[in-house]
């Protein structure tokens, strides 16, 4: 049996593979077969709404977790046989879960004082290391601090230092930015990623914010009920989408339904081909930025009515209303084409999708 | 409009809205009169007499009462029942608390409900449970008998039933807290490394010790003044199986009123200390719970 060895040096990062793993808890499960790999040295993104396993399985790859059926290998070595120690995770709680009667520089340290005397560092080893920590995570002059006289931005930090200082094999957080304010959340995005360059350090973390994902991750697995919906870099998922889950989890998109026929389907008065022959109904998906829109007396396509303009980003929002559709579609414009003037609320104009996702409706 | 100020616009004084009952002062000041004269006349009064009668006799009946050799015998034998009796709680209620609050296992209401017991079964039946199982004539007393031991009527019997009735004090004290508390904690202890031993005297007990000490407090109290149950074990035999509320009871019944009162003094001094130590940690720990964020 090998080991993961203990002085494993940090720069050659832990590849995870997750073969087939289901957990149950009581009758219920939980996670269902699934299987991934995660790629050494990269930041990978669990992402799905809440209840779709994503922090099970993140549970699971620590060891918090056992699961059912499966296997969790790190670097080719089946987990199961490792302890919780010698697997070496550093695992970031949503809550922090910083130990309430230590100081900061006790909390950081924790990890390397429990370890057996052969392989404890001495006490000017762990001091330095603590110093090192404070620093990269910017937390210097808080060492005497107890974690309730910090900010949660601070707190958070503590606990990725004291995870990273076991000099972890892999680092797993859940719910990074979950109980930080929309503020604090953008500005730790990038030092996060920065960190965990730095670090050289195989990350997963667990999210629901598809942004989140989209923007700090090198893959994405999205996860829905128990099961991988789909996993690839951000671009292939966001490009790709091949379920209706993900498509309908990633990007501001609507959803018409619609029927195809003869290799083509038509959707808000356009047509497109679909890879499929036969008839039968489907689910179109249009993303925001999918339309073309121009003033009415123009130009083809379909009429609308601007029910609400929401010019509050790099592009403007419309609400708009088509047809005889209940609900509105969300079309979003350049800031340009806004700013001419000829589109305000109430106008009429007409809307016409250059792309079209679709899938056959479950029959 | 803008140079009004904002307060002015409130409906209600700030004394008004602090207030969430609309009482005259009146009807304040005497109900707080009633709850005052109720714990004087209940309370109060009969602390103070306790120590009147115990020092009517003059400082220096007072101090023989509790030097002569008797009432040195019952501090003796109440020492070490509480001796005995609090630490092995204290043991008890911390594994039963950590069990119940932080693992999963069958039979754990089943558990839950038996920590309560001794709350619900009269500290009597306590005592002559023991009695039946151990006197003489009860379940093991032959047995018992045969191999020389003795428990009814002897110290061994007096501790058992001293453990007994106080065993919910330290559990009930901790679990809640625990609970509130979850596992986070010692998950993440475990996952830097730390093994089940380091986790829980580095982290969970850290984490409850002013609940701890507190229940201590209480199990301690009860442990020195509990009557009922030793009572009927004990077979009051003088210098030998009295404790301190015993011997006040038999001082009492040979109308020994000066002796008695100071016998008591004792047991109501230990109340008192117990009451002011007991504040003095629900103000601190009450404070340090407020202080950490509520997770």
């Amino acid at each position: 049996m090998t080991l993961l060895h203990p002085d494993r040096s940090a720069d050659s990062p832990v590849a995870i593979r997750i073969d087939e793993v289901s957990k149950s808890f009581g009758g219920t499960r939980v996670l269902d077969r699934v299987s991934m790999t995660i790629a050494p040295g990269r930041l990978t993104a669990l992402l799905g709404p809440s209840g779709s396993g994503k922090t099970t399985l993140l549970r699971v790859i620590a060891g918090l977790e056992r699961q059912t059926g499966g296997i969790v290998a790190f670097d080719g070595v089946d987990a199961d046989r490792l302890t919780l120690r010698d697997r070496r995770v550093g695992f970031v709680f949503q809550h922090y879960a910083l130990f309430r009667h230590m100081t900061v520089s006790d909390n950081i340290a924790f990890g390397l004082r429990v370890r057996p005397r052969r392989e404890r560092p001495d006490r000017q080893a762990i001091a330095r290391k603590v110093s090192e920590l404070l620093e990269l995570m910017q937390l210097q002059g808080l060492e005497r601090r107890f974690p309730a006289q910090l900010s949660g931005g601070q707190r958070q930090r503590v606990a990725i230092a004291r995870a990273l200082a076991i000099e972890p094999t892999v680092l797993l957080l859940d719910e990074p930015f979950g109980a930080l304010d929309a503020k604090v959340r953008k500005d730790l995005r990038r030092w996060l990623r920065e960190v965990c360059e730095r670090a050289q350090v195989t990350t997963v973390f667990v999210t629901h914010d598809q942004e989140e994902a989209l923007e700090l991750a090198d893959g994405i697995a999205i996860m829905n009920r128990g099961r991988i919906e789909q996993s690839g870099s951000p671009m292939e998922v966001f490009e790709d989408p091949r379920t209706p889950f993900v498509c309908e989890f990633l990007g501001n998109v609507n959803r018409f339904d619609c029927t195809y026929g003869e290799g083509y389907v038509e959707v808000c008065g356009a047509q497109f081909p679909v890879d499929w022959g036969g008839r039968g109904a489907g689910i179109a998906y249009i993303r925001a930025h999918e339309f073309e829109v121009v003033a009415r007396e123009h130009a083809e396509g379909v009429p609308a009515i601007v029910d609400a303009v929401h010019p509050f980003g790099d592009a403007v929002a419309l609400e708009v209303r088509v047809e005889d559709r209940p609900r509105t579609v969300a079309v979003s414009i350049s800031r340009e084409l806004w700013e001419l003037g000829e589109i305000r609320k109430g106008d009429g104009i007409l809307v016409r999708p250059n792309n079209v996702r679709v899938f056959r409706a479950a029959s | 409009m803008s140079d009004t100020p904002l307060t002015a616009k409130a409906p209600f004084p700030p004394a008004v809205i602090a207030a969430t009952t609309h009482e005259t002062p009146g009807v304040r000041h005497a109900l707080t009169a009633v709850a005052l004269t109720y714990l004087a006349l209940f309370l109060l009064l009969p602390l103070v007499m306790v120590f009147a009668e115990a020092l009517r006799g003059g400082l220096a009946a007072y101090l023989s009462a509790l030097t002569e050799p008797d009432a040195v015998s019952a501090i003796e034998l109440t020492l070490l029942v509480a001796a005995i009796s609090v630490p092995a709680n204290m043991l008890f209620g911390l594994a039963a608390a950590w069990a119940i609050a932080k693992h999963d296992f069958r039979g754990k209401t089943v558990l839950t409900t038996l920590i309560d017991l001794p709350f619900s079964v009269s500290p009597v039946i306590a005592g002559l449970i023991y009695v039946l199982l151990f006197g003489l004539h009860g379940f093991l007393g032959p047995w018992l008998r045969e191999h020389d031991v003795e428990i009814v009527f002897a110290v061994p019997g007096i501790v058992l039933a001293t453990v007994f009735v106080t065993l919910p004090f330290v559990a009930r004290e901790l679990i809640p807290l625990m609970q509130e508390q979850g596992t986070a904690d010692e998950e993440a202890a475990l996952s830097l490394g730390a093994s089940g031993f380091q986790t829980f005297l580095r982290v969970t007990l850290p984490n409850v010790r002013w609940a701890l000490l507190y229940g201590v407090l209480l199990c301690n109290a009860r442990a020195m003044g509990e009557f009922g149950a030793v009572s009927v074990v004990s077979g009051h035999i003088r210098g030998y199986t009295n404790t301190l509320p015993l011997h006040v009871e038999v001082l009492y019944n040979e109308y020994n009123f000066v002796a008695a009162f100071a016998v008591a003094s004792l047991l109501a001094s230990l109340a008192i200390v117990t009451l002011i130590a007991k504040s003095f940690l629900q103000w601190w720990y009450g404070d340090a719970l407020a202080s950490g964020p509520k997770r």
